[in-house]
């Protein structure tokens, strides 16, 4: 079976001024349609550097990141906008929600450009909401709701075009332990439904929780991977 | 993304921004006010200009004239060519001459340019004005058909007089056209009579004009002598019928250049009359008084096409023909660069608009950094960025152009009015000096819509380069 998301020798170097500073170096991963890998490190270790890398925001110097099959170094910038439309979804620790939009027009915008017309758009995004239980907070904006309800928006917009992966960059990191452990619950239930996650953290108690692998970055490098559970063992 | 989705972006950033976003479309407005203001004051003096001669159909109407004075040269001061006319009078126009234009294909009708100063006596007033002479056929043509009072008159012999309206002013009279007004002190201490202009139909008036003493002539040696002065003219008096009253017209017409003169007469009346007319200055100068025939002719052809072919057989004849159709065009160039001028200032208007729009939309970008980085993370492209900032480029082009032509328009009003209350107060007629064609309104959208785009490519180019990875960490 061919892997969901594929990492070969990949390294990514950021200089500023005379400072080079090695966020990932030769970096290899695997990781199967179904799971939910987590990765765990200290600050500056090149978790959030690998996230986008992978969600096509950033580029490796140098080796392959293959999703689906398909090689997102030799992409052009069309598709690599498609990637970042239609094969990976996105959840950041501050939300990164639009504070003009109601939670449905940020839903909706996510839609949009996936090319879907405006009733649809408000249908799906409708349905979406629901899902995540904020059926009565439509038609709030960011700014009217929780941090979990923005968390689940965020996991809603995310999903709008149906990706392969979900990228969760600290999905939980400023939330308080209860509502944190809704988020973890909502992303658990969503991979039970076939949804492959992709998620770095801080909170290993969290991620053993929920993942079926833990991998440990340090200095850009995955230096530890741990197996908690098989994909046929969804808790 | 889909246009719509876009452009509803675009518009619900702008509305966020409604402050902003009315003080940069402010900028606009006024631009293309100005804009609007200017170009129609430019359109509307070269309307007024251009529509004298349609209306008086002029362009139907050439001179032919037996000589051919050259411009340049009189301004260059090269006299030794012109003072050569002086010794060698041009061949005049006869009578046979006129027979044989008016045989020409498409001539309408041929007559003698006659002109000469005369007095006006009215009562105990009296005035000097320029008399012309024209056959009666003309008075089925502009502006002729349409007098203010009575009419032209029916044939060439009678002694019967036009008088423009302007005439009576120097008359001191004041015609009422039917409207009641009341004698004021003013009036009363300026001898001004109020008259309505039917009554004066049918009264009668002295011309006066002046022809060559030539006994003053053979004394005016024995004159000088004794150190007195006398011009050698004596006046000879006509008795007449005003007939009717022409128009003053509305406007840019020298009534005296155009329309014709403070007095039209019947062309044979004025054949019979004892004057020195212009034309007779070069028999006086050489002498020559047996001379028969005119120096010019008015040409009237029966339609504007026929303009061009009679023009060419009459100077094939080897007489100049002056056509008011030729000046029309340079006319016309002269004010394209008067338009052009007043279009510069109303365009610095709107460049400073344009830096306004920059200004407002660079400010956006860096408000906005954050949601450009999601709106990329989301898979929106550089080129769905640069659309919704061209898209707030152009709304805020559409709005402040189409608000920018109302202002203009309102602007022209105003100064219209202001203009022919104060600047106009001493004429009877309202000018509007400003004209706003639908070329106009259409351009200054474009050209609002078109600079605000141009505004917007450097920002737009700008969001569209923004690295999603550090707007997303933009505070």
């Amino acid at each position: 079976m061919n892997p969901l998301l594929k990492i070969q020798n990949c390294s990514r170097t950021y200089s500023k001024g005379t400072i080079r500073i090695q966020a990932v170096r030769d970096l290899c991963l695997t990781m199967n349609a179904g799971e939910i890998v987590s990765l765990i490190g200290r600050s500056g270790s090149g978790k959030s550097t690998l996230l986008n890398l992978i969600g096509g925001l950033d580029m490796p110097d140098q080796g392959h990141i293959w999703i689906g099959g398909n090689d997102l170094t030799r992409m052009n910038r069309d598709d690599l906008d498609k990637h970042r439309r239609f094969n990976v979804g996105m959840i950041f620790q501050s939300f990164n929600l639009i504070p003009s939009r109601t939670s449905l027009e940020n839903v909706s915008l996510a839609l949009a450009f996936g090319g879907k017309g405006r009733s649809e758009r408000k249908r799906r995004a409708a349905e979406l909401l629901d899902s995540v239980g904020l059926k009565d907070r439509m038609n709030h904006r960011p700014g009217e709701l929780s941090g979990g309800e923005c968390q689940r928006v965020a996991i809603a917009r995310a999903l709008a075009n149906q990706p392969m992966l979900l990228l969760a960059d600290e999905p939980t990191g400023n939330l308080d332990s209860k509502t944190a452990e809704a988020v973890l619950s909502l992303l658990n239930e969503l991979n039970r439904k076939g949804i492959s996650i992709f998620m770095v953290t801080h909170d290993r108690s969290g991620a053993e929780k929920i993942s079926h692998r833990i991998l440990q970055l340090m200095d850009g490098k995955i230096i530890k991977e741990k197996l908690l559970r098989s994909q046929h063992e969804n808790g | 993304m889909k246009t719509d989705e876009l452009t509803h972006i675009a518009l619900g950033n702008l509305w966020r921004s409604r402050l902003r976003t009315l003080l940069t479309t402010l900028g606009v407005i006024i631009g293309i006010g100005a804009l609007v203001s200017m170009v129609s004051f430019g359109i509307g003096m070269q309307k007024n200009v251009t529509d004298v001669f349609y209306k008086n159909e002029l362009f139907t109407s050439m001179l032919v004239s037996s000589q051919t004075v050259n411009s340049d040269k009189v301004l260059s001061g090269d006299m030794k060519s012109i003072s050569g006319n002086l010794y060698e009078p041009p061949p005049l126009l006869t009578d046979s001459t006129l027979i044989r234009i008016q045989s020409i294909p498409g001539v309408e009708m041929t007559f003698p340019e006659i002109r000469f100063p005369v007095k006006l006596r009215l009562g105990h007033e009296t005035t000097q004005t320029n008399c012309r002479a024209l056959p009666a056929s003309m008075g089925k043509y502009k502006p002729f058909n349409d007098l203010l009072a009575g009419s032209f008159f029916k044939n060439d012999s009678q002694h019967t007089v036009i008088l423009n309206q302007h005439v009576f002013k120097d008359l001191n009279i004041r015609l009422k056209n039917g409207q009641d007004h009341s004698h004021n002190w003013e009036d009363s201490l300026r001898n001004i009579l109020w008259i309505e202009a039917d009554s004066l139909v049918g009264d009668s008036i002295q011309i006066i004009t002046s022809v060559v003493d030539m006994n003053e002539i053979s004394g005016l040696a024995g004159f000088l002598m004794h150190g007195r002065m006398h011009l050698p003219f004596k006046e000879v008096t006509h008795n007449f019928r005003i007939g009717g009253i022409q128009k003053i017209g509305t406007g840019f017409e020298n009534p005296d250049m155009i329309s014709g003169s403070g007095a039209i007469i019947p062309i044979q009346t004025a054949e019979t009359m004892p004057r020195m007319g212009f034309s007779n200055i070069w028999d006086v100068l050489s002498g020559r008084h047996d001379r028969k025939g005119y120096l010019s002719a008015i040409v009237r052809v029966h339609h504007i096409d026929h303009v061009k072919t009679v023009q060419d057989s009459i100077e094939f004849m080897g007489y100049s023909v002056y056509s008011i159709l030729d000046q029309l065009n340079e006319i016309k160039k002269g004010f394209v660069i008067f338009d052009m001028g007043l279009g510069a200032i109303g365009t610095i208007a709107l460049i400073v608009a344009a830096l306004g729009i920059i200004n407002t939309m660079v400010m956006s970008i860096l408000e906005r950094t954050r949601e450009i980085g999601i709106m990329k993370s989301l898979g929106g492209s550089e080129q769905d960025i640069r659309v919704i900032f061209f898209a707030e480029a152009g709304v805020i082009g559409l709005m402040g152009g189409f608000l920018g032509v109302i202002l203009g328009w309102l602007v022209t009003k105003v100064a219209n009015a202001v203009a022919n209350i104060y600047v106009l107060k001493e004429v009877h007629f309202t000018v509007n000096f400003f004209s706003i064609p639908l070329w106009l309104i259409f351009s200054a959208l474009v050209f609002s819509i078109g600079v605000s785009l141009l505004a917007g490519i450097y920002p737009a180019a700008r969001a569209a380069s923004v690295n999603p990875v550090e707007a997303l960490r933009h505070d």
